[in-house]
């Protein structure tokens, strides 16, 4: 098994920095994902890997051997596109067994191979018909065996279920995992939808303006972001502006912590929904608010909150399970409340 | 000419009342017009004489059992399918590694490409073969004339209906993202063309090199210029309007001969409509993909 070690890596497009000295280690063996916005650099930092794009400065070492100079052929990679990529005049099998084919493995062997990943990626009864007669969750799972047939040491998926509806996206996902988890492969995940991210990966780093802002465990990041941008890409999360005030910010009476280092005369405090307790008026402390909008979300109910902190109106929204919900009603004054432990603040 | 058309695409208007009228006469006119010429020619092959009347005065197969075993003719054919072919296949050969380079290595080649495709219409061949005929005769005298110089030149009039075709086909296939995949199956250049840019682009093969066909066999300008001494039916055809006399019922045999080069072209567009059976064939530059590889 062998990870993938990225050094100082830089990619100009004209005056534009899509990557800008990106360093990032990938264990053996793990899923890393790549989150980010469109246009902050994640499928381009993966073409990288993939020799599908040169970088300006830096090295890509794949298992210890430095491939930047190789072309994507010579790489031991496999690779799983948004669009599937199909190659529309091989049938299902034809199109598994094609890297074996160019990479010319023995005729028996390559057929052993194929019919094992027919097997694990589920399409023995498809074998033979073309791209055009499948479904797009069997396209992605097709492609998904052709890029792991010639047994690569990284897998690499751009957004591979962007172009899936809903209901097919969770599952193929949660057997994606499975897969790359069974074969035991080092794999590179790039995707802009956070929840995906969370569920798939070992772990999750965080890009923005060809920048990684942030490596970690799924629930670290989403417990302890460490950068503003991480912290409201990531979740939903409450933004609130408040005055620094002898190194302190907070809502009186619901929570103050220390204000973040940098931080001048202001400061943004981060906290999730899930993090909000109401409490009827009069019971217990907390900032004194109106319930603006109730939005039954299923088990949830997110609330939205109108007050006033340092002089100026916020909006605070907060999840309750919804049988509490239940008790109160819209425009009711309440108290919110904010454990101090859950709050993240960054300088303005 | 041999431009496969989802006919029912380009209806509008609804299936009943007038607008089913108007398109019923309008095919009607072209059908009349396309069709008429060709019947005219075809009966004046087997006219004795034609003179006074609708119709001609009696009939005779003598005209087509004469050109058909006239050797001259019979090896205009001859050279004429085997320039045209060799045209086709050359442009192809040229034109397929350019126009995948062009889209997946290095798009700066694309403006040069174009630019060159443009040529050919910007500039009568008249003067394309006498700048031909200029340079050959600097850095290869002893091929003016000559069948080779005229395949040279056949291809380079003829390569942008292959480059068009061929380019609207990639297009339509996304042989960009296809090329990227086989990359990373780990496919060399020339296994990726093979293997994957050619089969997934065979409509474009086939239509422009049907055009390009078409351009060589039926060129006479630059055959002209170029290639004195060398009998292609463009060619002979005209040398038979300009000597012969109508005595020797030499235009009913330039009717049969007329009617021979229709037949060799109709014969190559049906195999080209029955092989893209069902598909539009993307001639234009700039045909964009709407049936490629991404479902949703």
């Amino acid at each position: 098994m062998s990870g993938v070690s990225l050094v100082g890596v830089t990619k100009m497009y004209g005056q534009v920095k899509a990557l800008d000295h990106v360093s990032i280690e990938v264990c053996p063996g793990e899923l890393l994902a790549l989150l980010g916005p469109s246009g902050c650099g994640k499928t381009t930092l993966l073409r990288c890997v993939a020799g599908l794009e040169r970088p300006d400065k830096g090295t890509v070492e794949i298992g210890e051997i430095d491939v930047t100079d190789r072309p994507t052929r010579e790489r031991p990679i496999g690779m799983v596109f948004q669009s599937y990529a199909l190659f529309p005049n091989l049938t299902v099998r034809q199109n598994i067994a094609f890297p074996l084919e160019v990479q010319h493995w023995p005729r028996n062997q390559a057929k052993e191979r194929v019919d094992e990943l027919l097997e694990l990626v589920r399409l023995i009864d498809q074998a033979d018909r073309y791209p055009k007669q499948i479904s797009g969750g069997q396209a992605q799972r097709c492609a998904l065996g052709r890029a792991l047939a010639p047994n690569p040491e990284v897998l690499l998926l751009d957004e591979p279920l962007s172009a899936l509806d809903a209901l097919v996206r969770g599952r193929l996902r949660d057997e994606i995992r499975l897969v790359q988890q069974r074969v035991g492969i080092t794999a590179i995940y790039v995707t802009h939808d956070q929840s995906e991210a969370m569920a798939i990966a070992d772990r999750v780093a965080v890009m923005n303006q060809g920048r990684i802002e942030q490596v970690a465990p799924p629930a670290d990041l989403y417990d302890l972001p460490t950068s503003q941008f991480s912290a409201t890409f990531v979740g939903s999360r409450n933004a609130v502006e408040l005055d620094v005030k002898n190194g302190k910010v907070g809502i009186p009476g619901s929570f103050s912590i220390a204000a973040p280092a940098g931080s001048n005369g202001r400061a943004l405090a981060f906290f999730r929904p899930e993090d909000v307790r109401v409490n009827k008026a009069g019971a217990g402390s907390g900032l004194e608010a109106r319930v603006a909008l109730k939005v039954f979300l299923g088990a949830t109910t997110r609330l939205h909150l109108s007050g006033e902190a340092d002089g100026r109106p916020i909006t605070i929204f907060g999840d309750l399970p919804s049988r509490q919900a239940r008790l109160i009603a819209e425009g009711e004054t309440v108290r919110v409340d904010v454990d101090p432990d859950h709050v993240q603040a960054f300088p303005v | 000419m041999a431009v496969a058309r989802d006919a029912g695409r380009l209806g509008s208007g609804g299936r009943n009342g007038p607008g089913r009228a108007v398109r019923y006469l309008l095919f009607g006119a072209a059908l009349f017009y396309f069709c008429v010429p060709m019947i005219a020619v075809l009966i004046y092959s087997f006219a004795t004489r034609w003179t006074a009347n609708v119709l001609p005065d009696g009939y005779t197969l003598e005209w087509w059992s004469a050109t058909l075993s006239d050797h001259r003719i019979q090896s205009a054919f001859f050279t004429s399918i085997a320039l045209a072919t060799l045209t086709a296949v050359i442009d192809i050969a040229v034109v397929v590694p350019a126009a995948y380079w062009s889209r997946v290595r290095n798009a700066r080649i694309r403006h040069v490409i174009d630019v060159a495709a443009a040529i050919p219409f910007a500039l009568p061949y008249v003067v394309i073969a006498f700048g031909l005929m200029q340079f050959s005769g600097m850095v290869a005298p002893q091929y003016q004339g000559t069948f080779p110089l005229l395949v040279a030149g056949h291809a380079a009039i003829a390569f942008p209906f292959v480059y068009w075709a061929v380019d609207g086909s990639m297009a339509a296939a996304g042989i960009e993202r296809l090329s990227e995949t086989a990359e990373a199956c780990g496919a060399s250049p020339l296994q990726i063309i093979v293997h994957i840019v050619m089969p997934n682009i065979s409509t474009g093969l086939v239509s422009g090199g049907l055009l390009s066909f078409a351009a060589s066999f039926g060129e006479f300008a630059m055959a002209q210029i170029i290639g004195r001494g060398l009998d292609t039916v463009p060619l002979l055809s005209a040398e038979m309007i300009r000597s012969y006399t109508d005595t020797a019922g030499s235009y009913n045999r330039l009717a049969v001969i007329t009617l021979l080069t229709f037949a060799v072209l109709f014969v190559l567009s049906a195999v080209v409509v029955y092989w893209n059976r069902g598909q539009t064939v993307r001639l234009l530059p700039g045909a964009v993909a709407n049936d490629g590889g991404d479902r949703r």
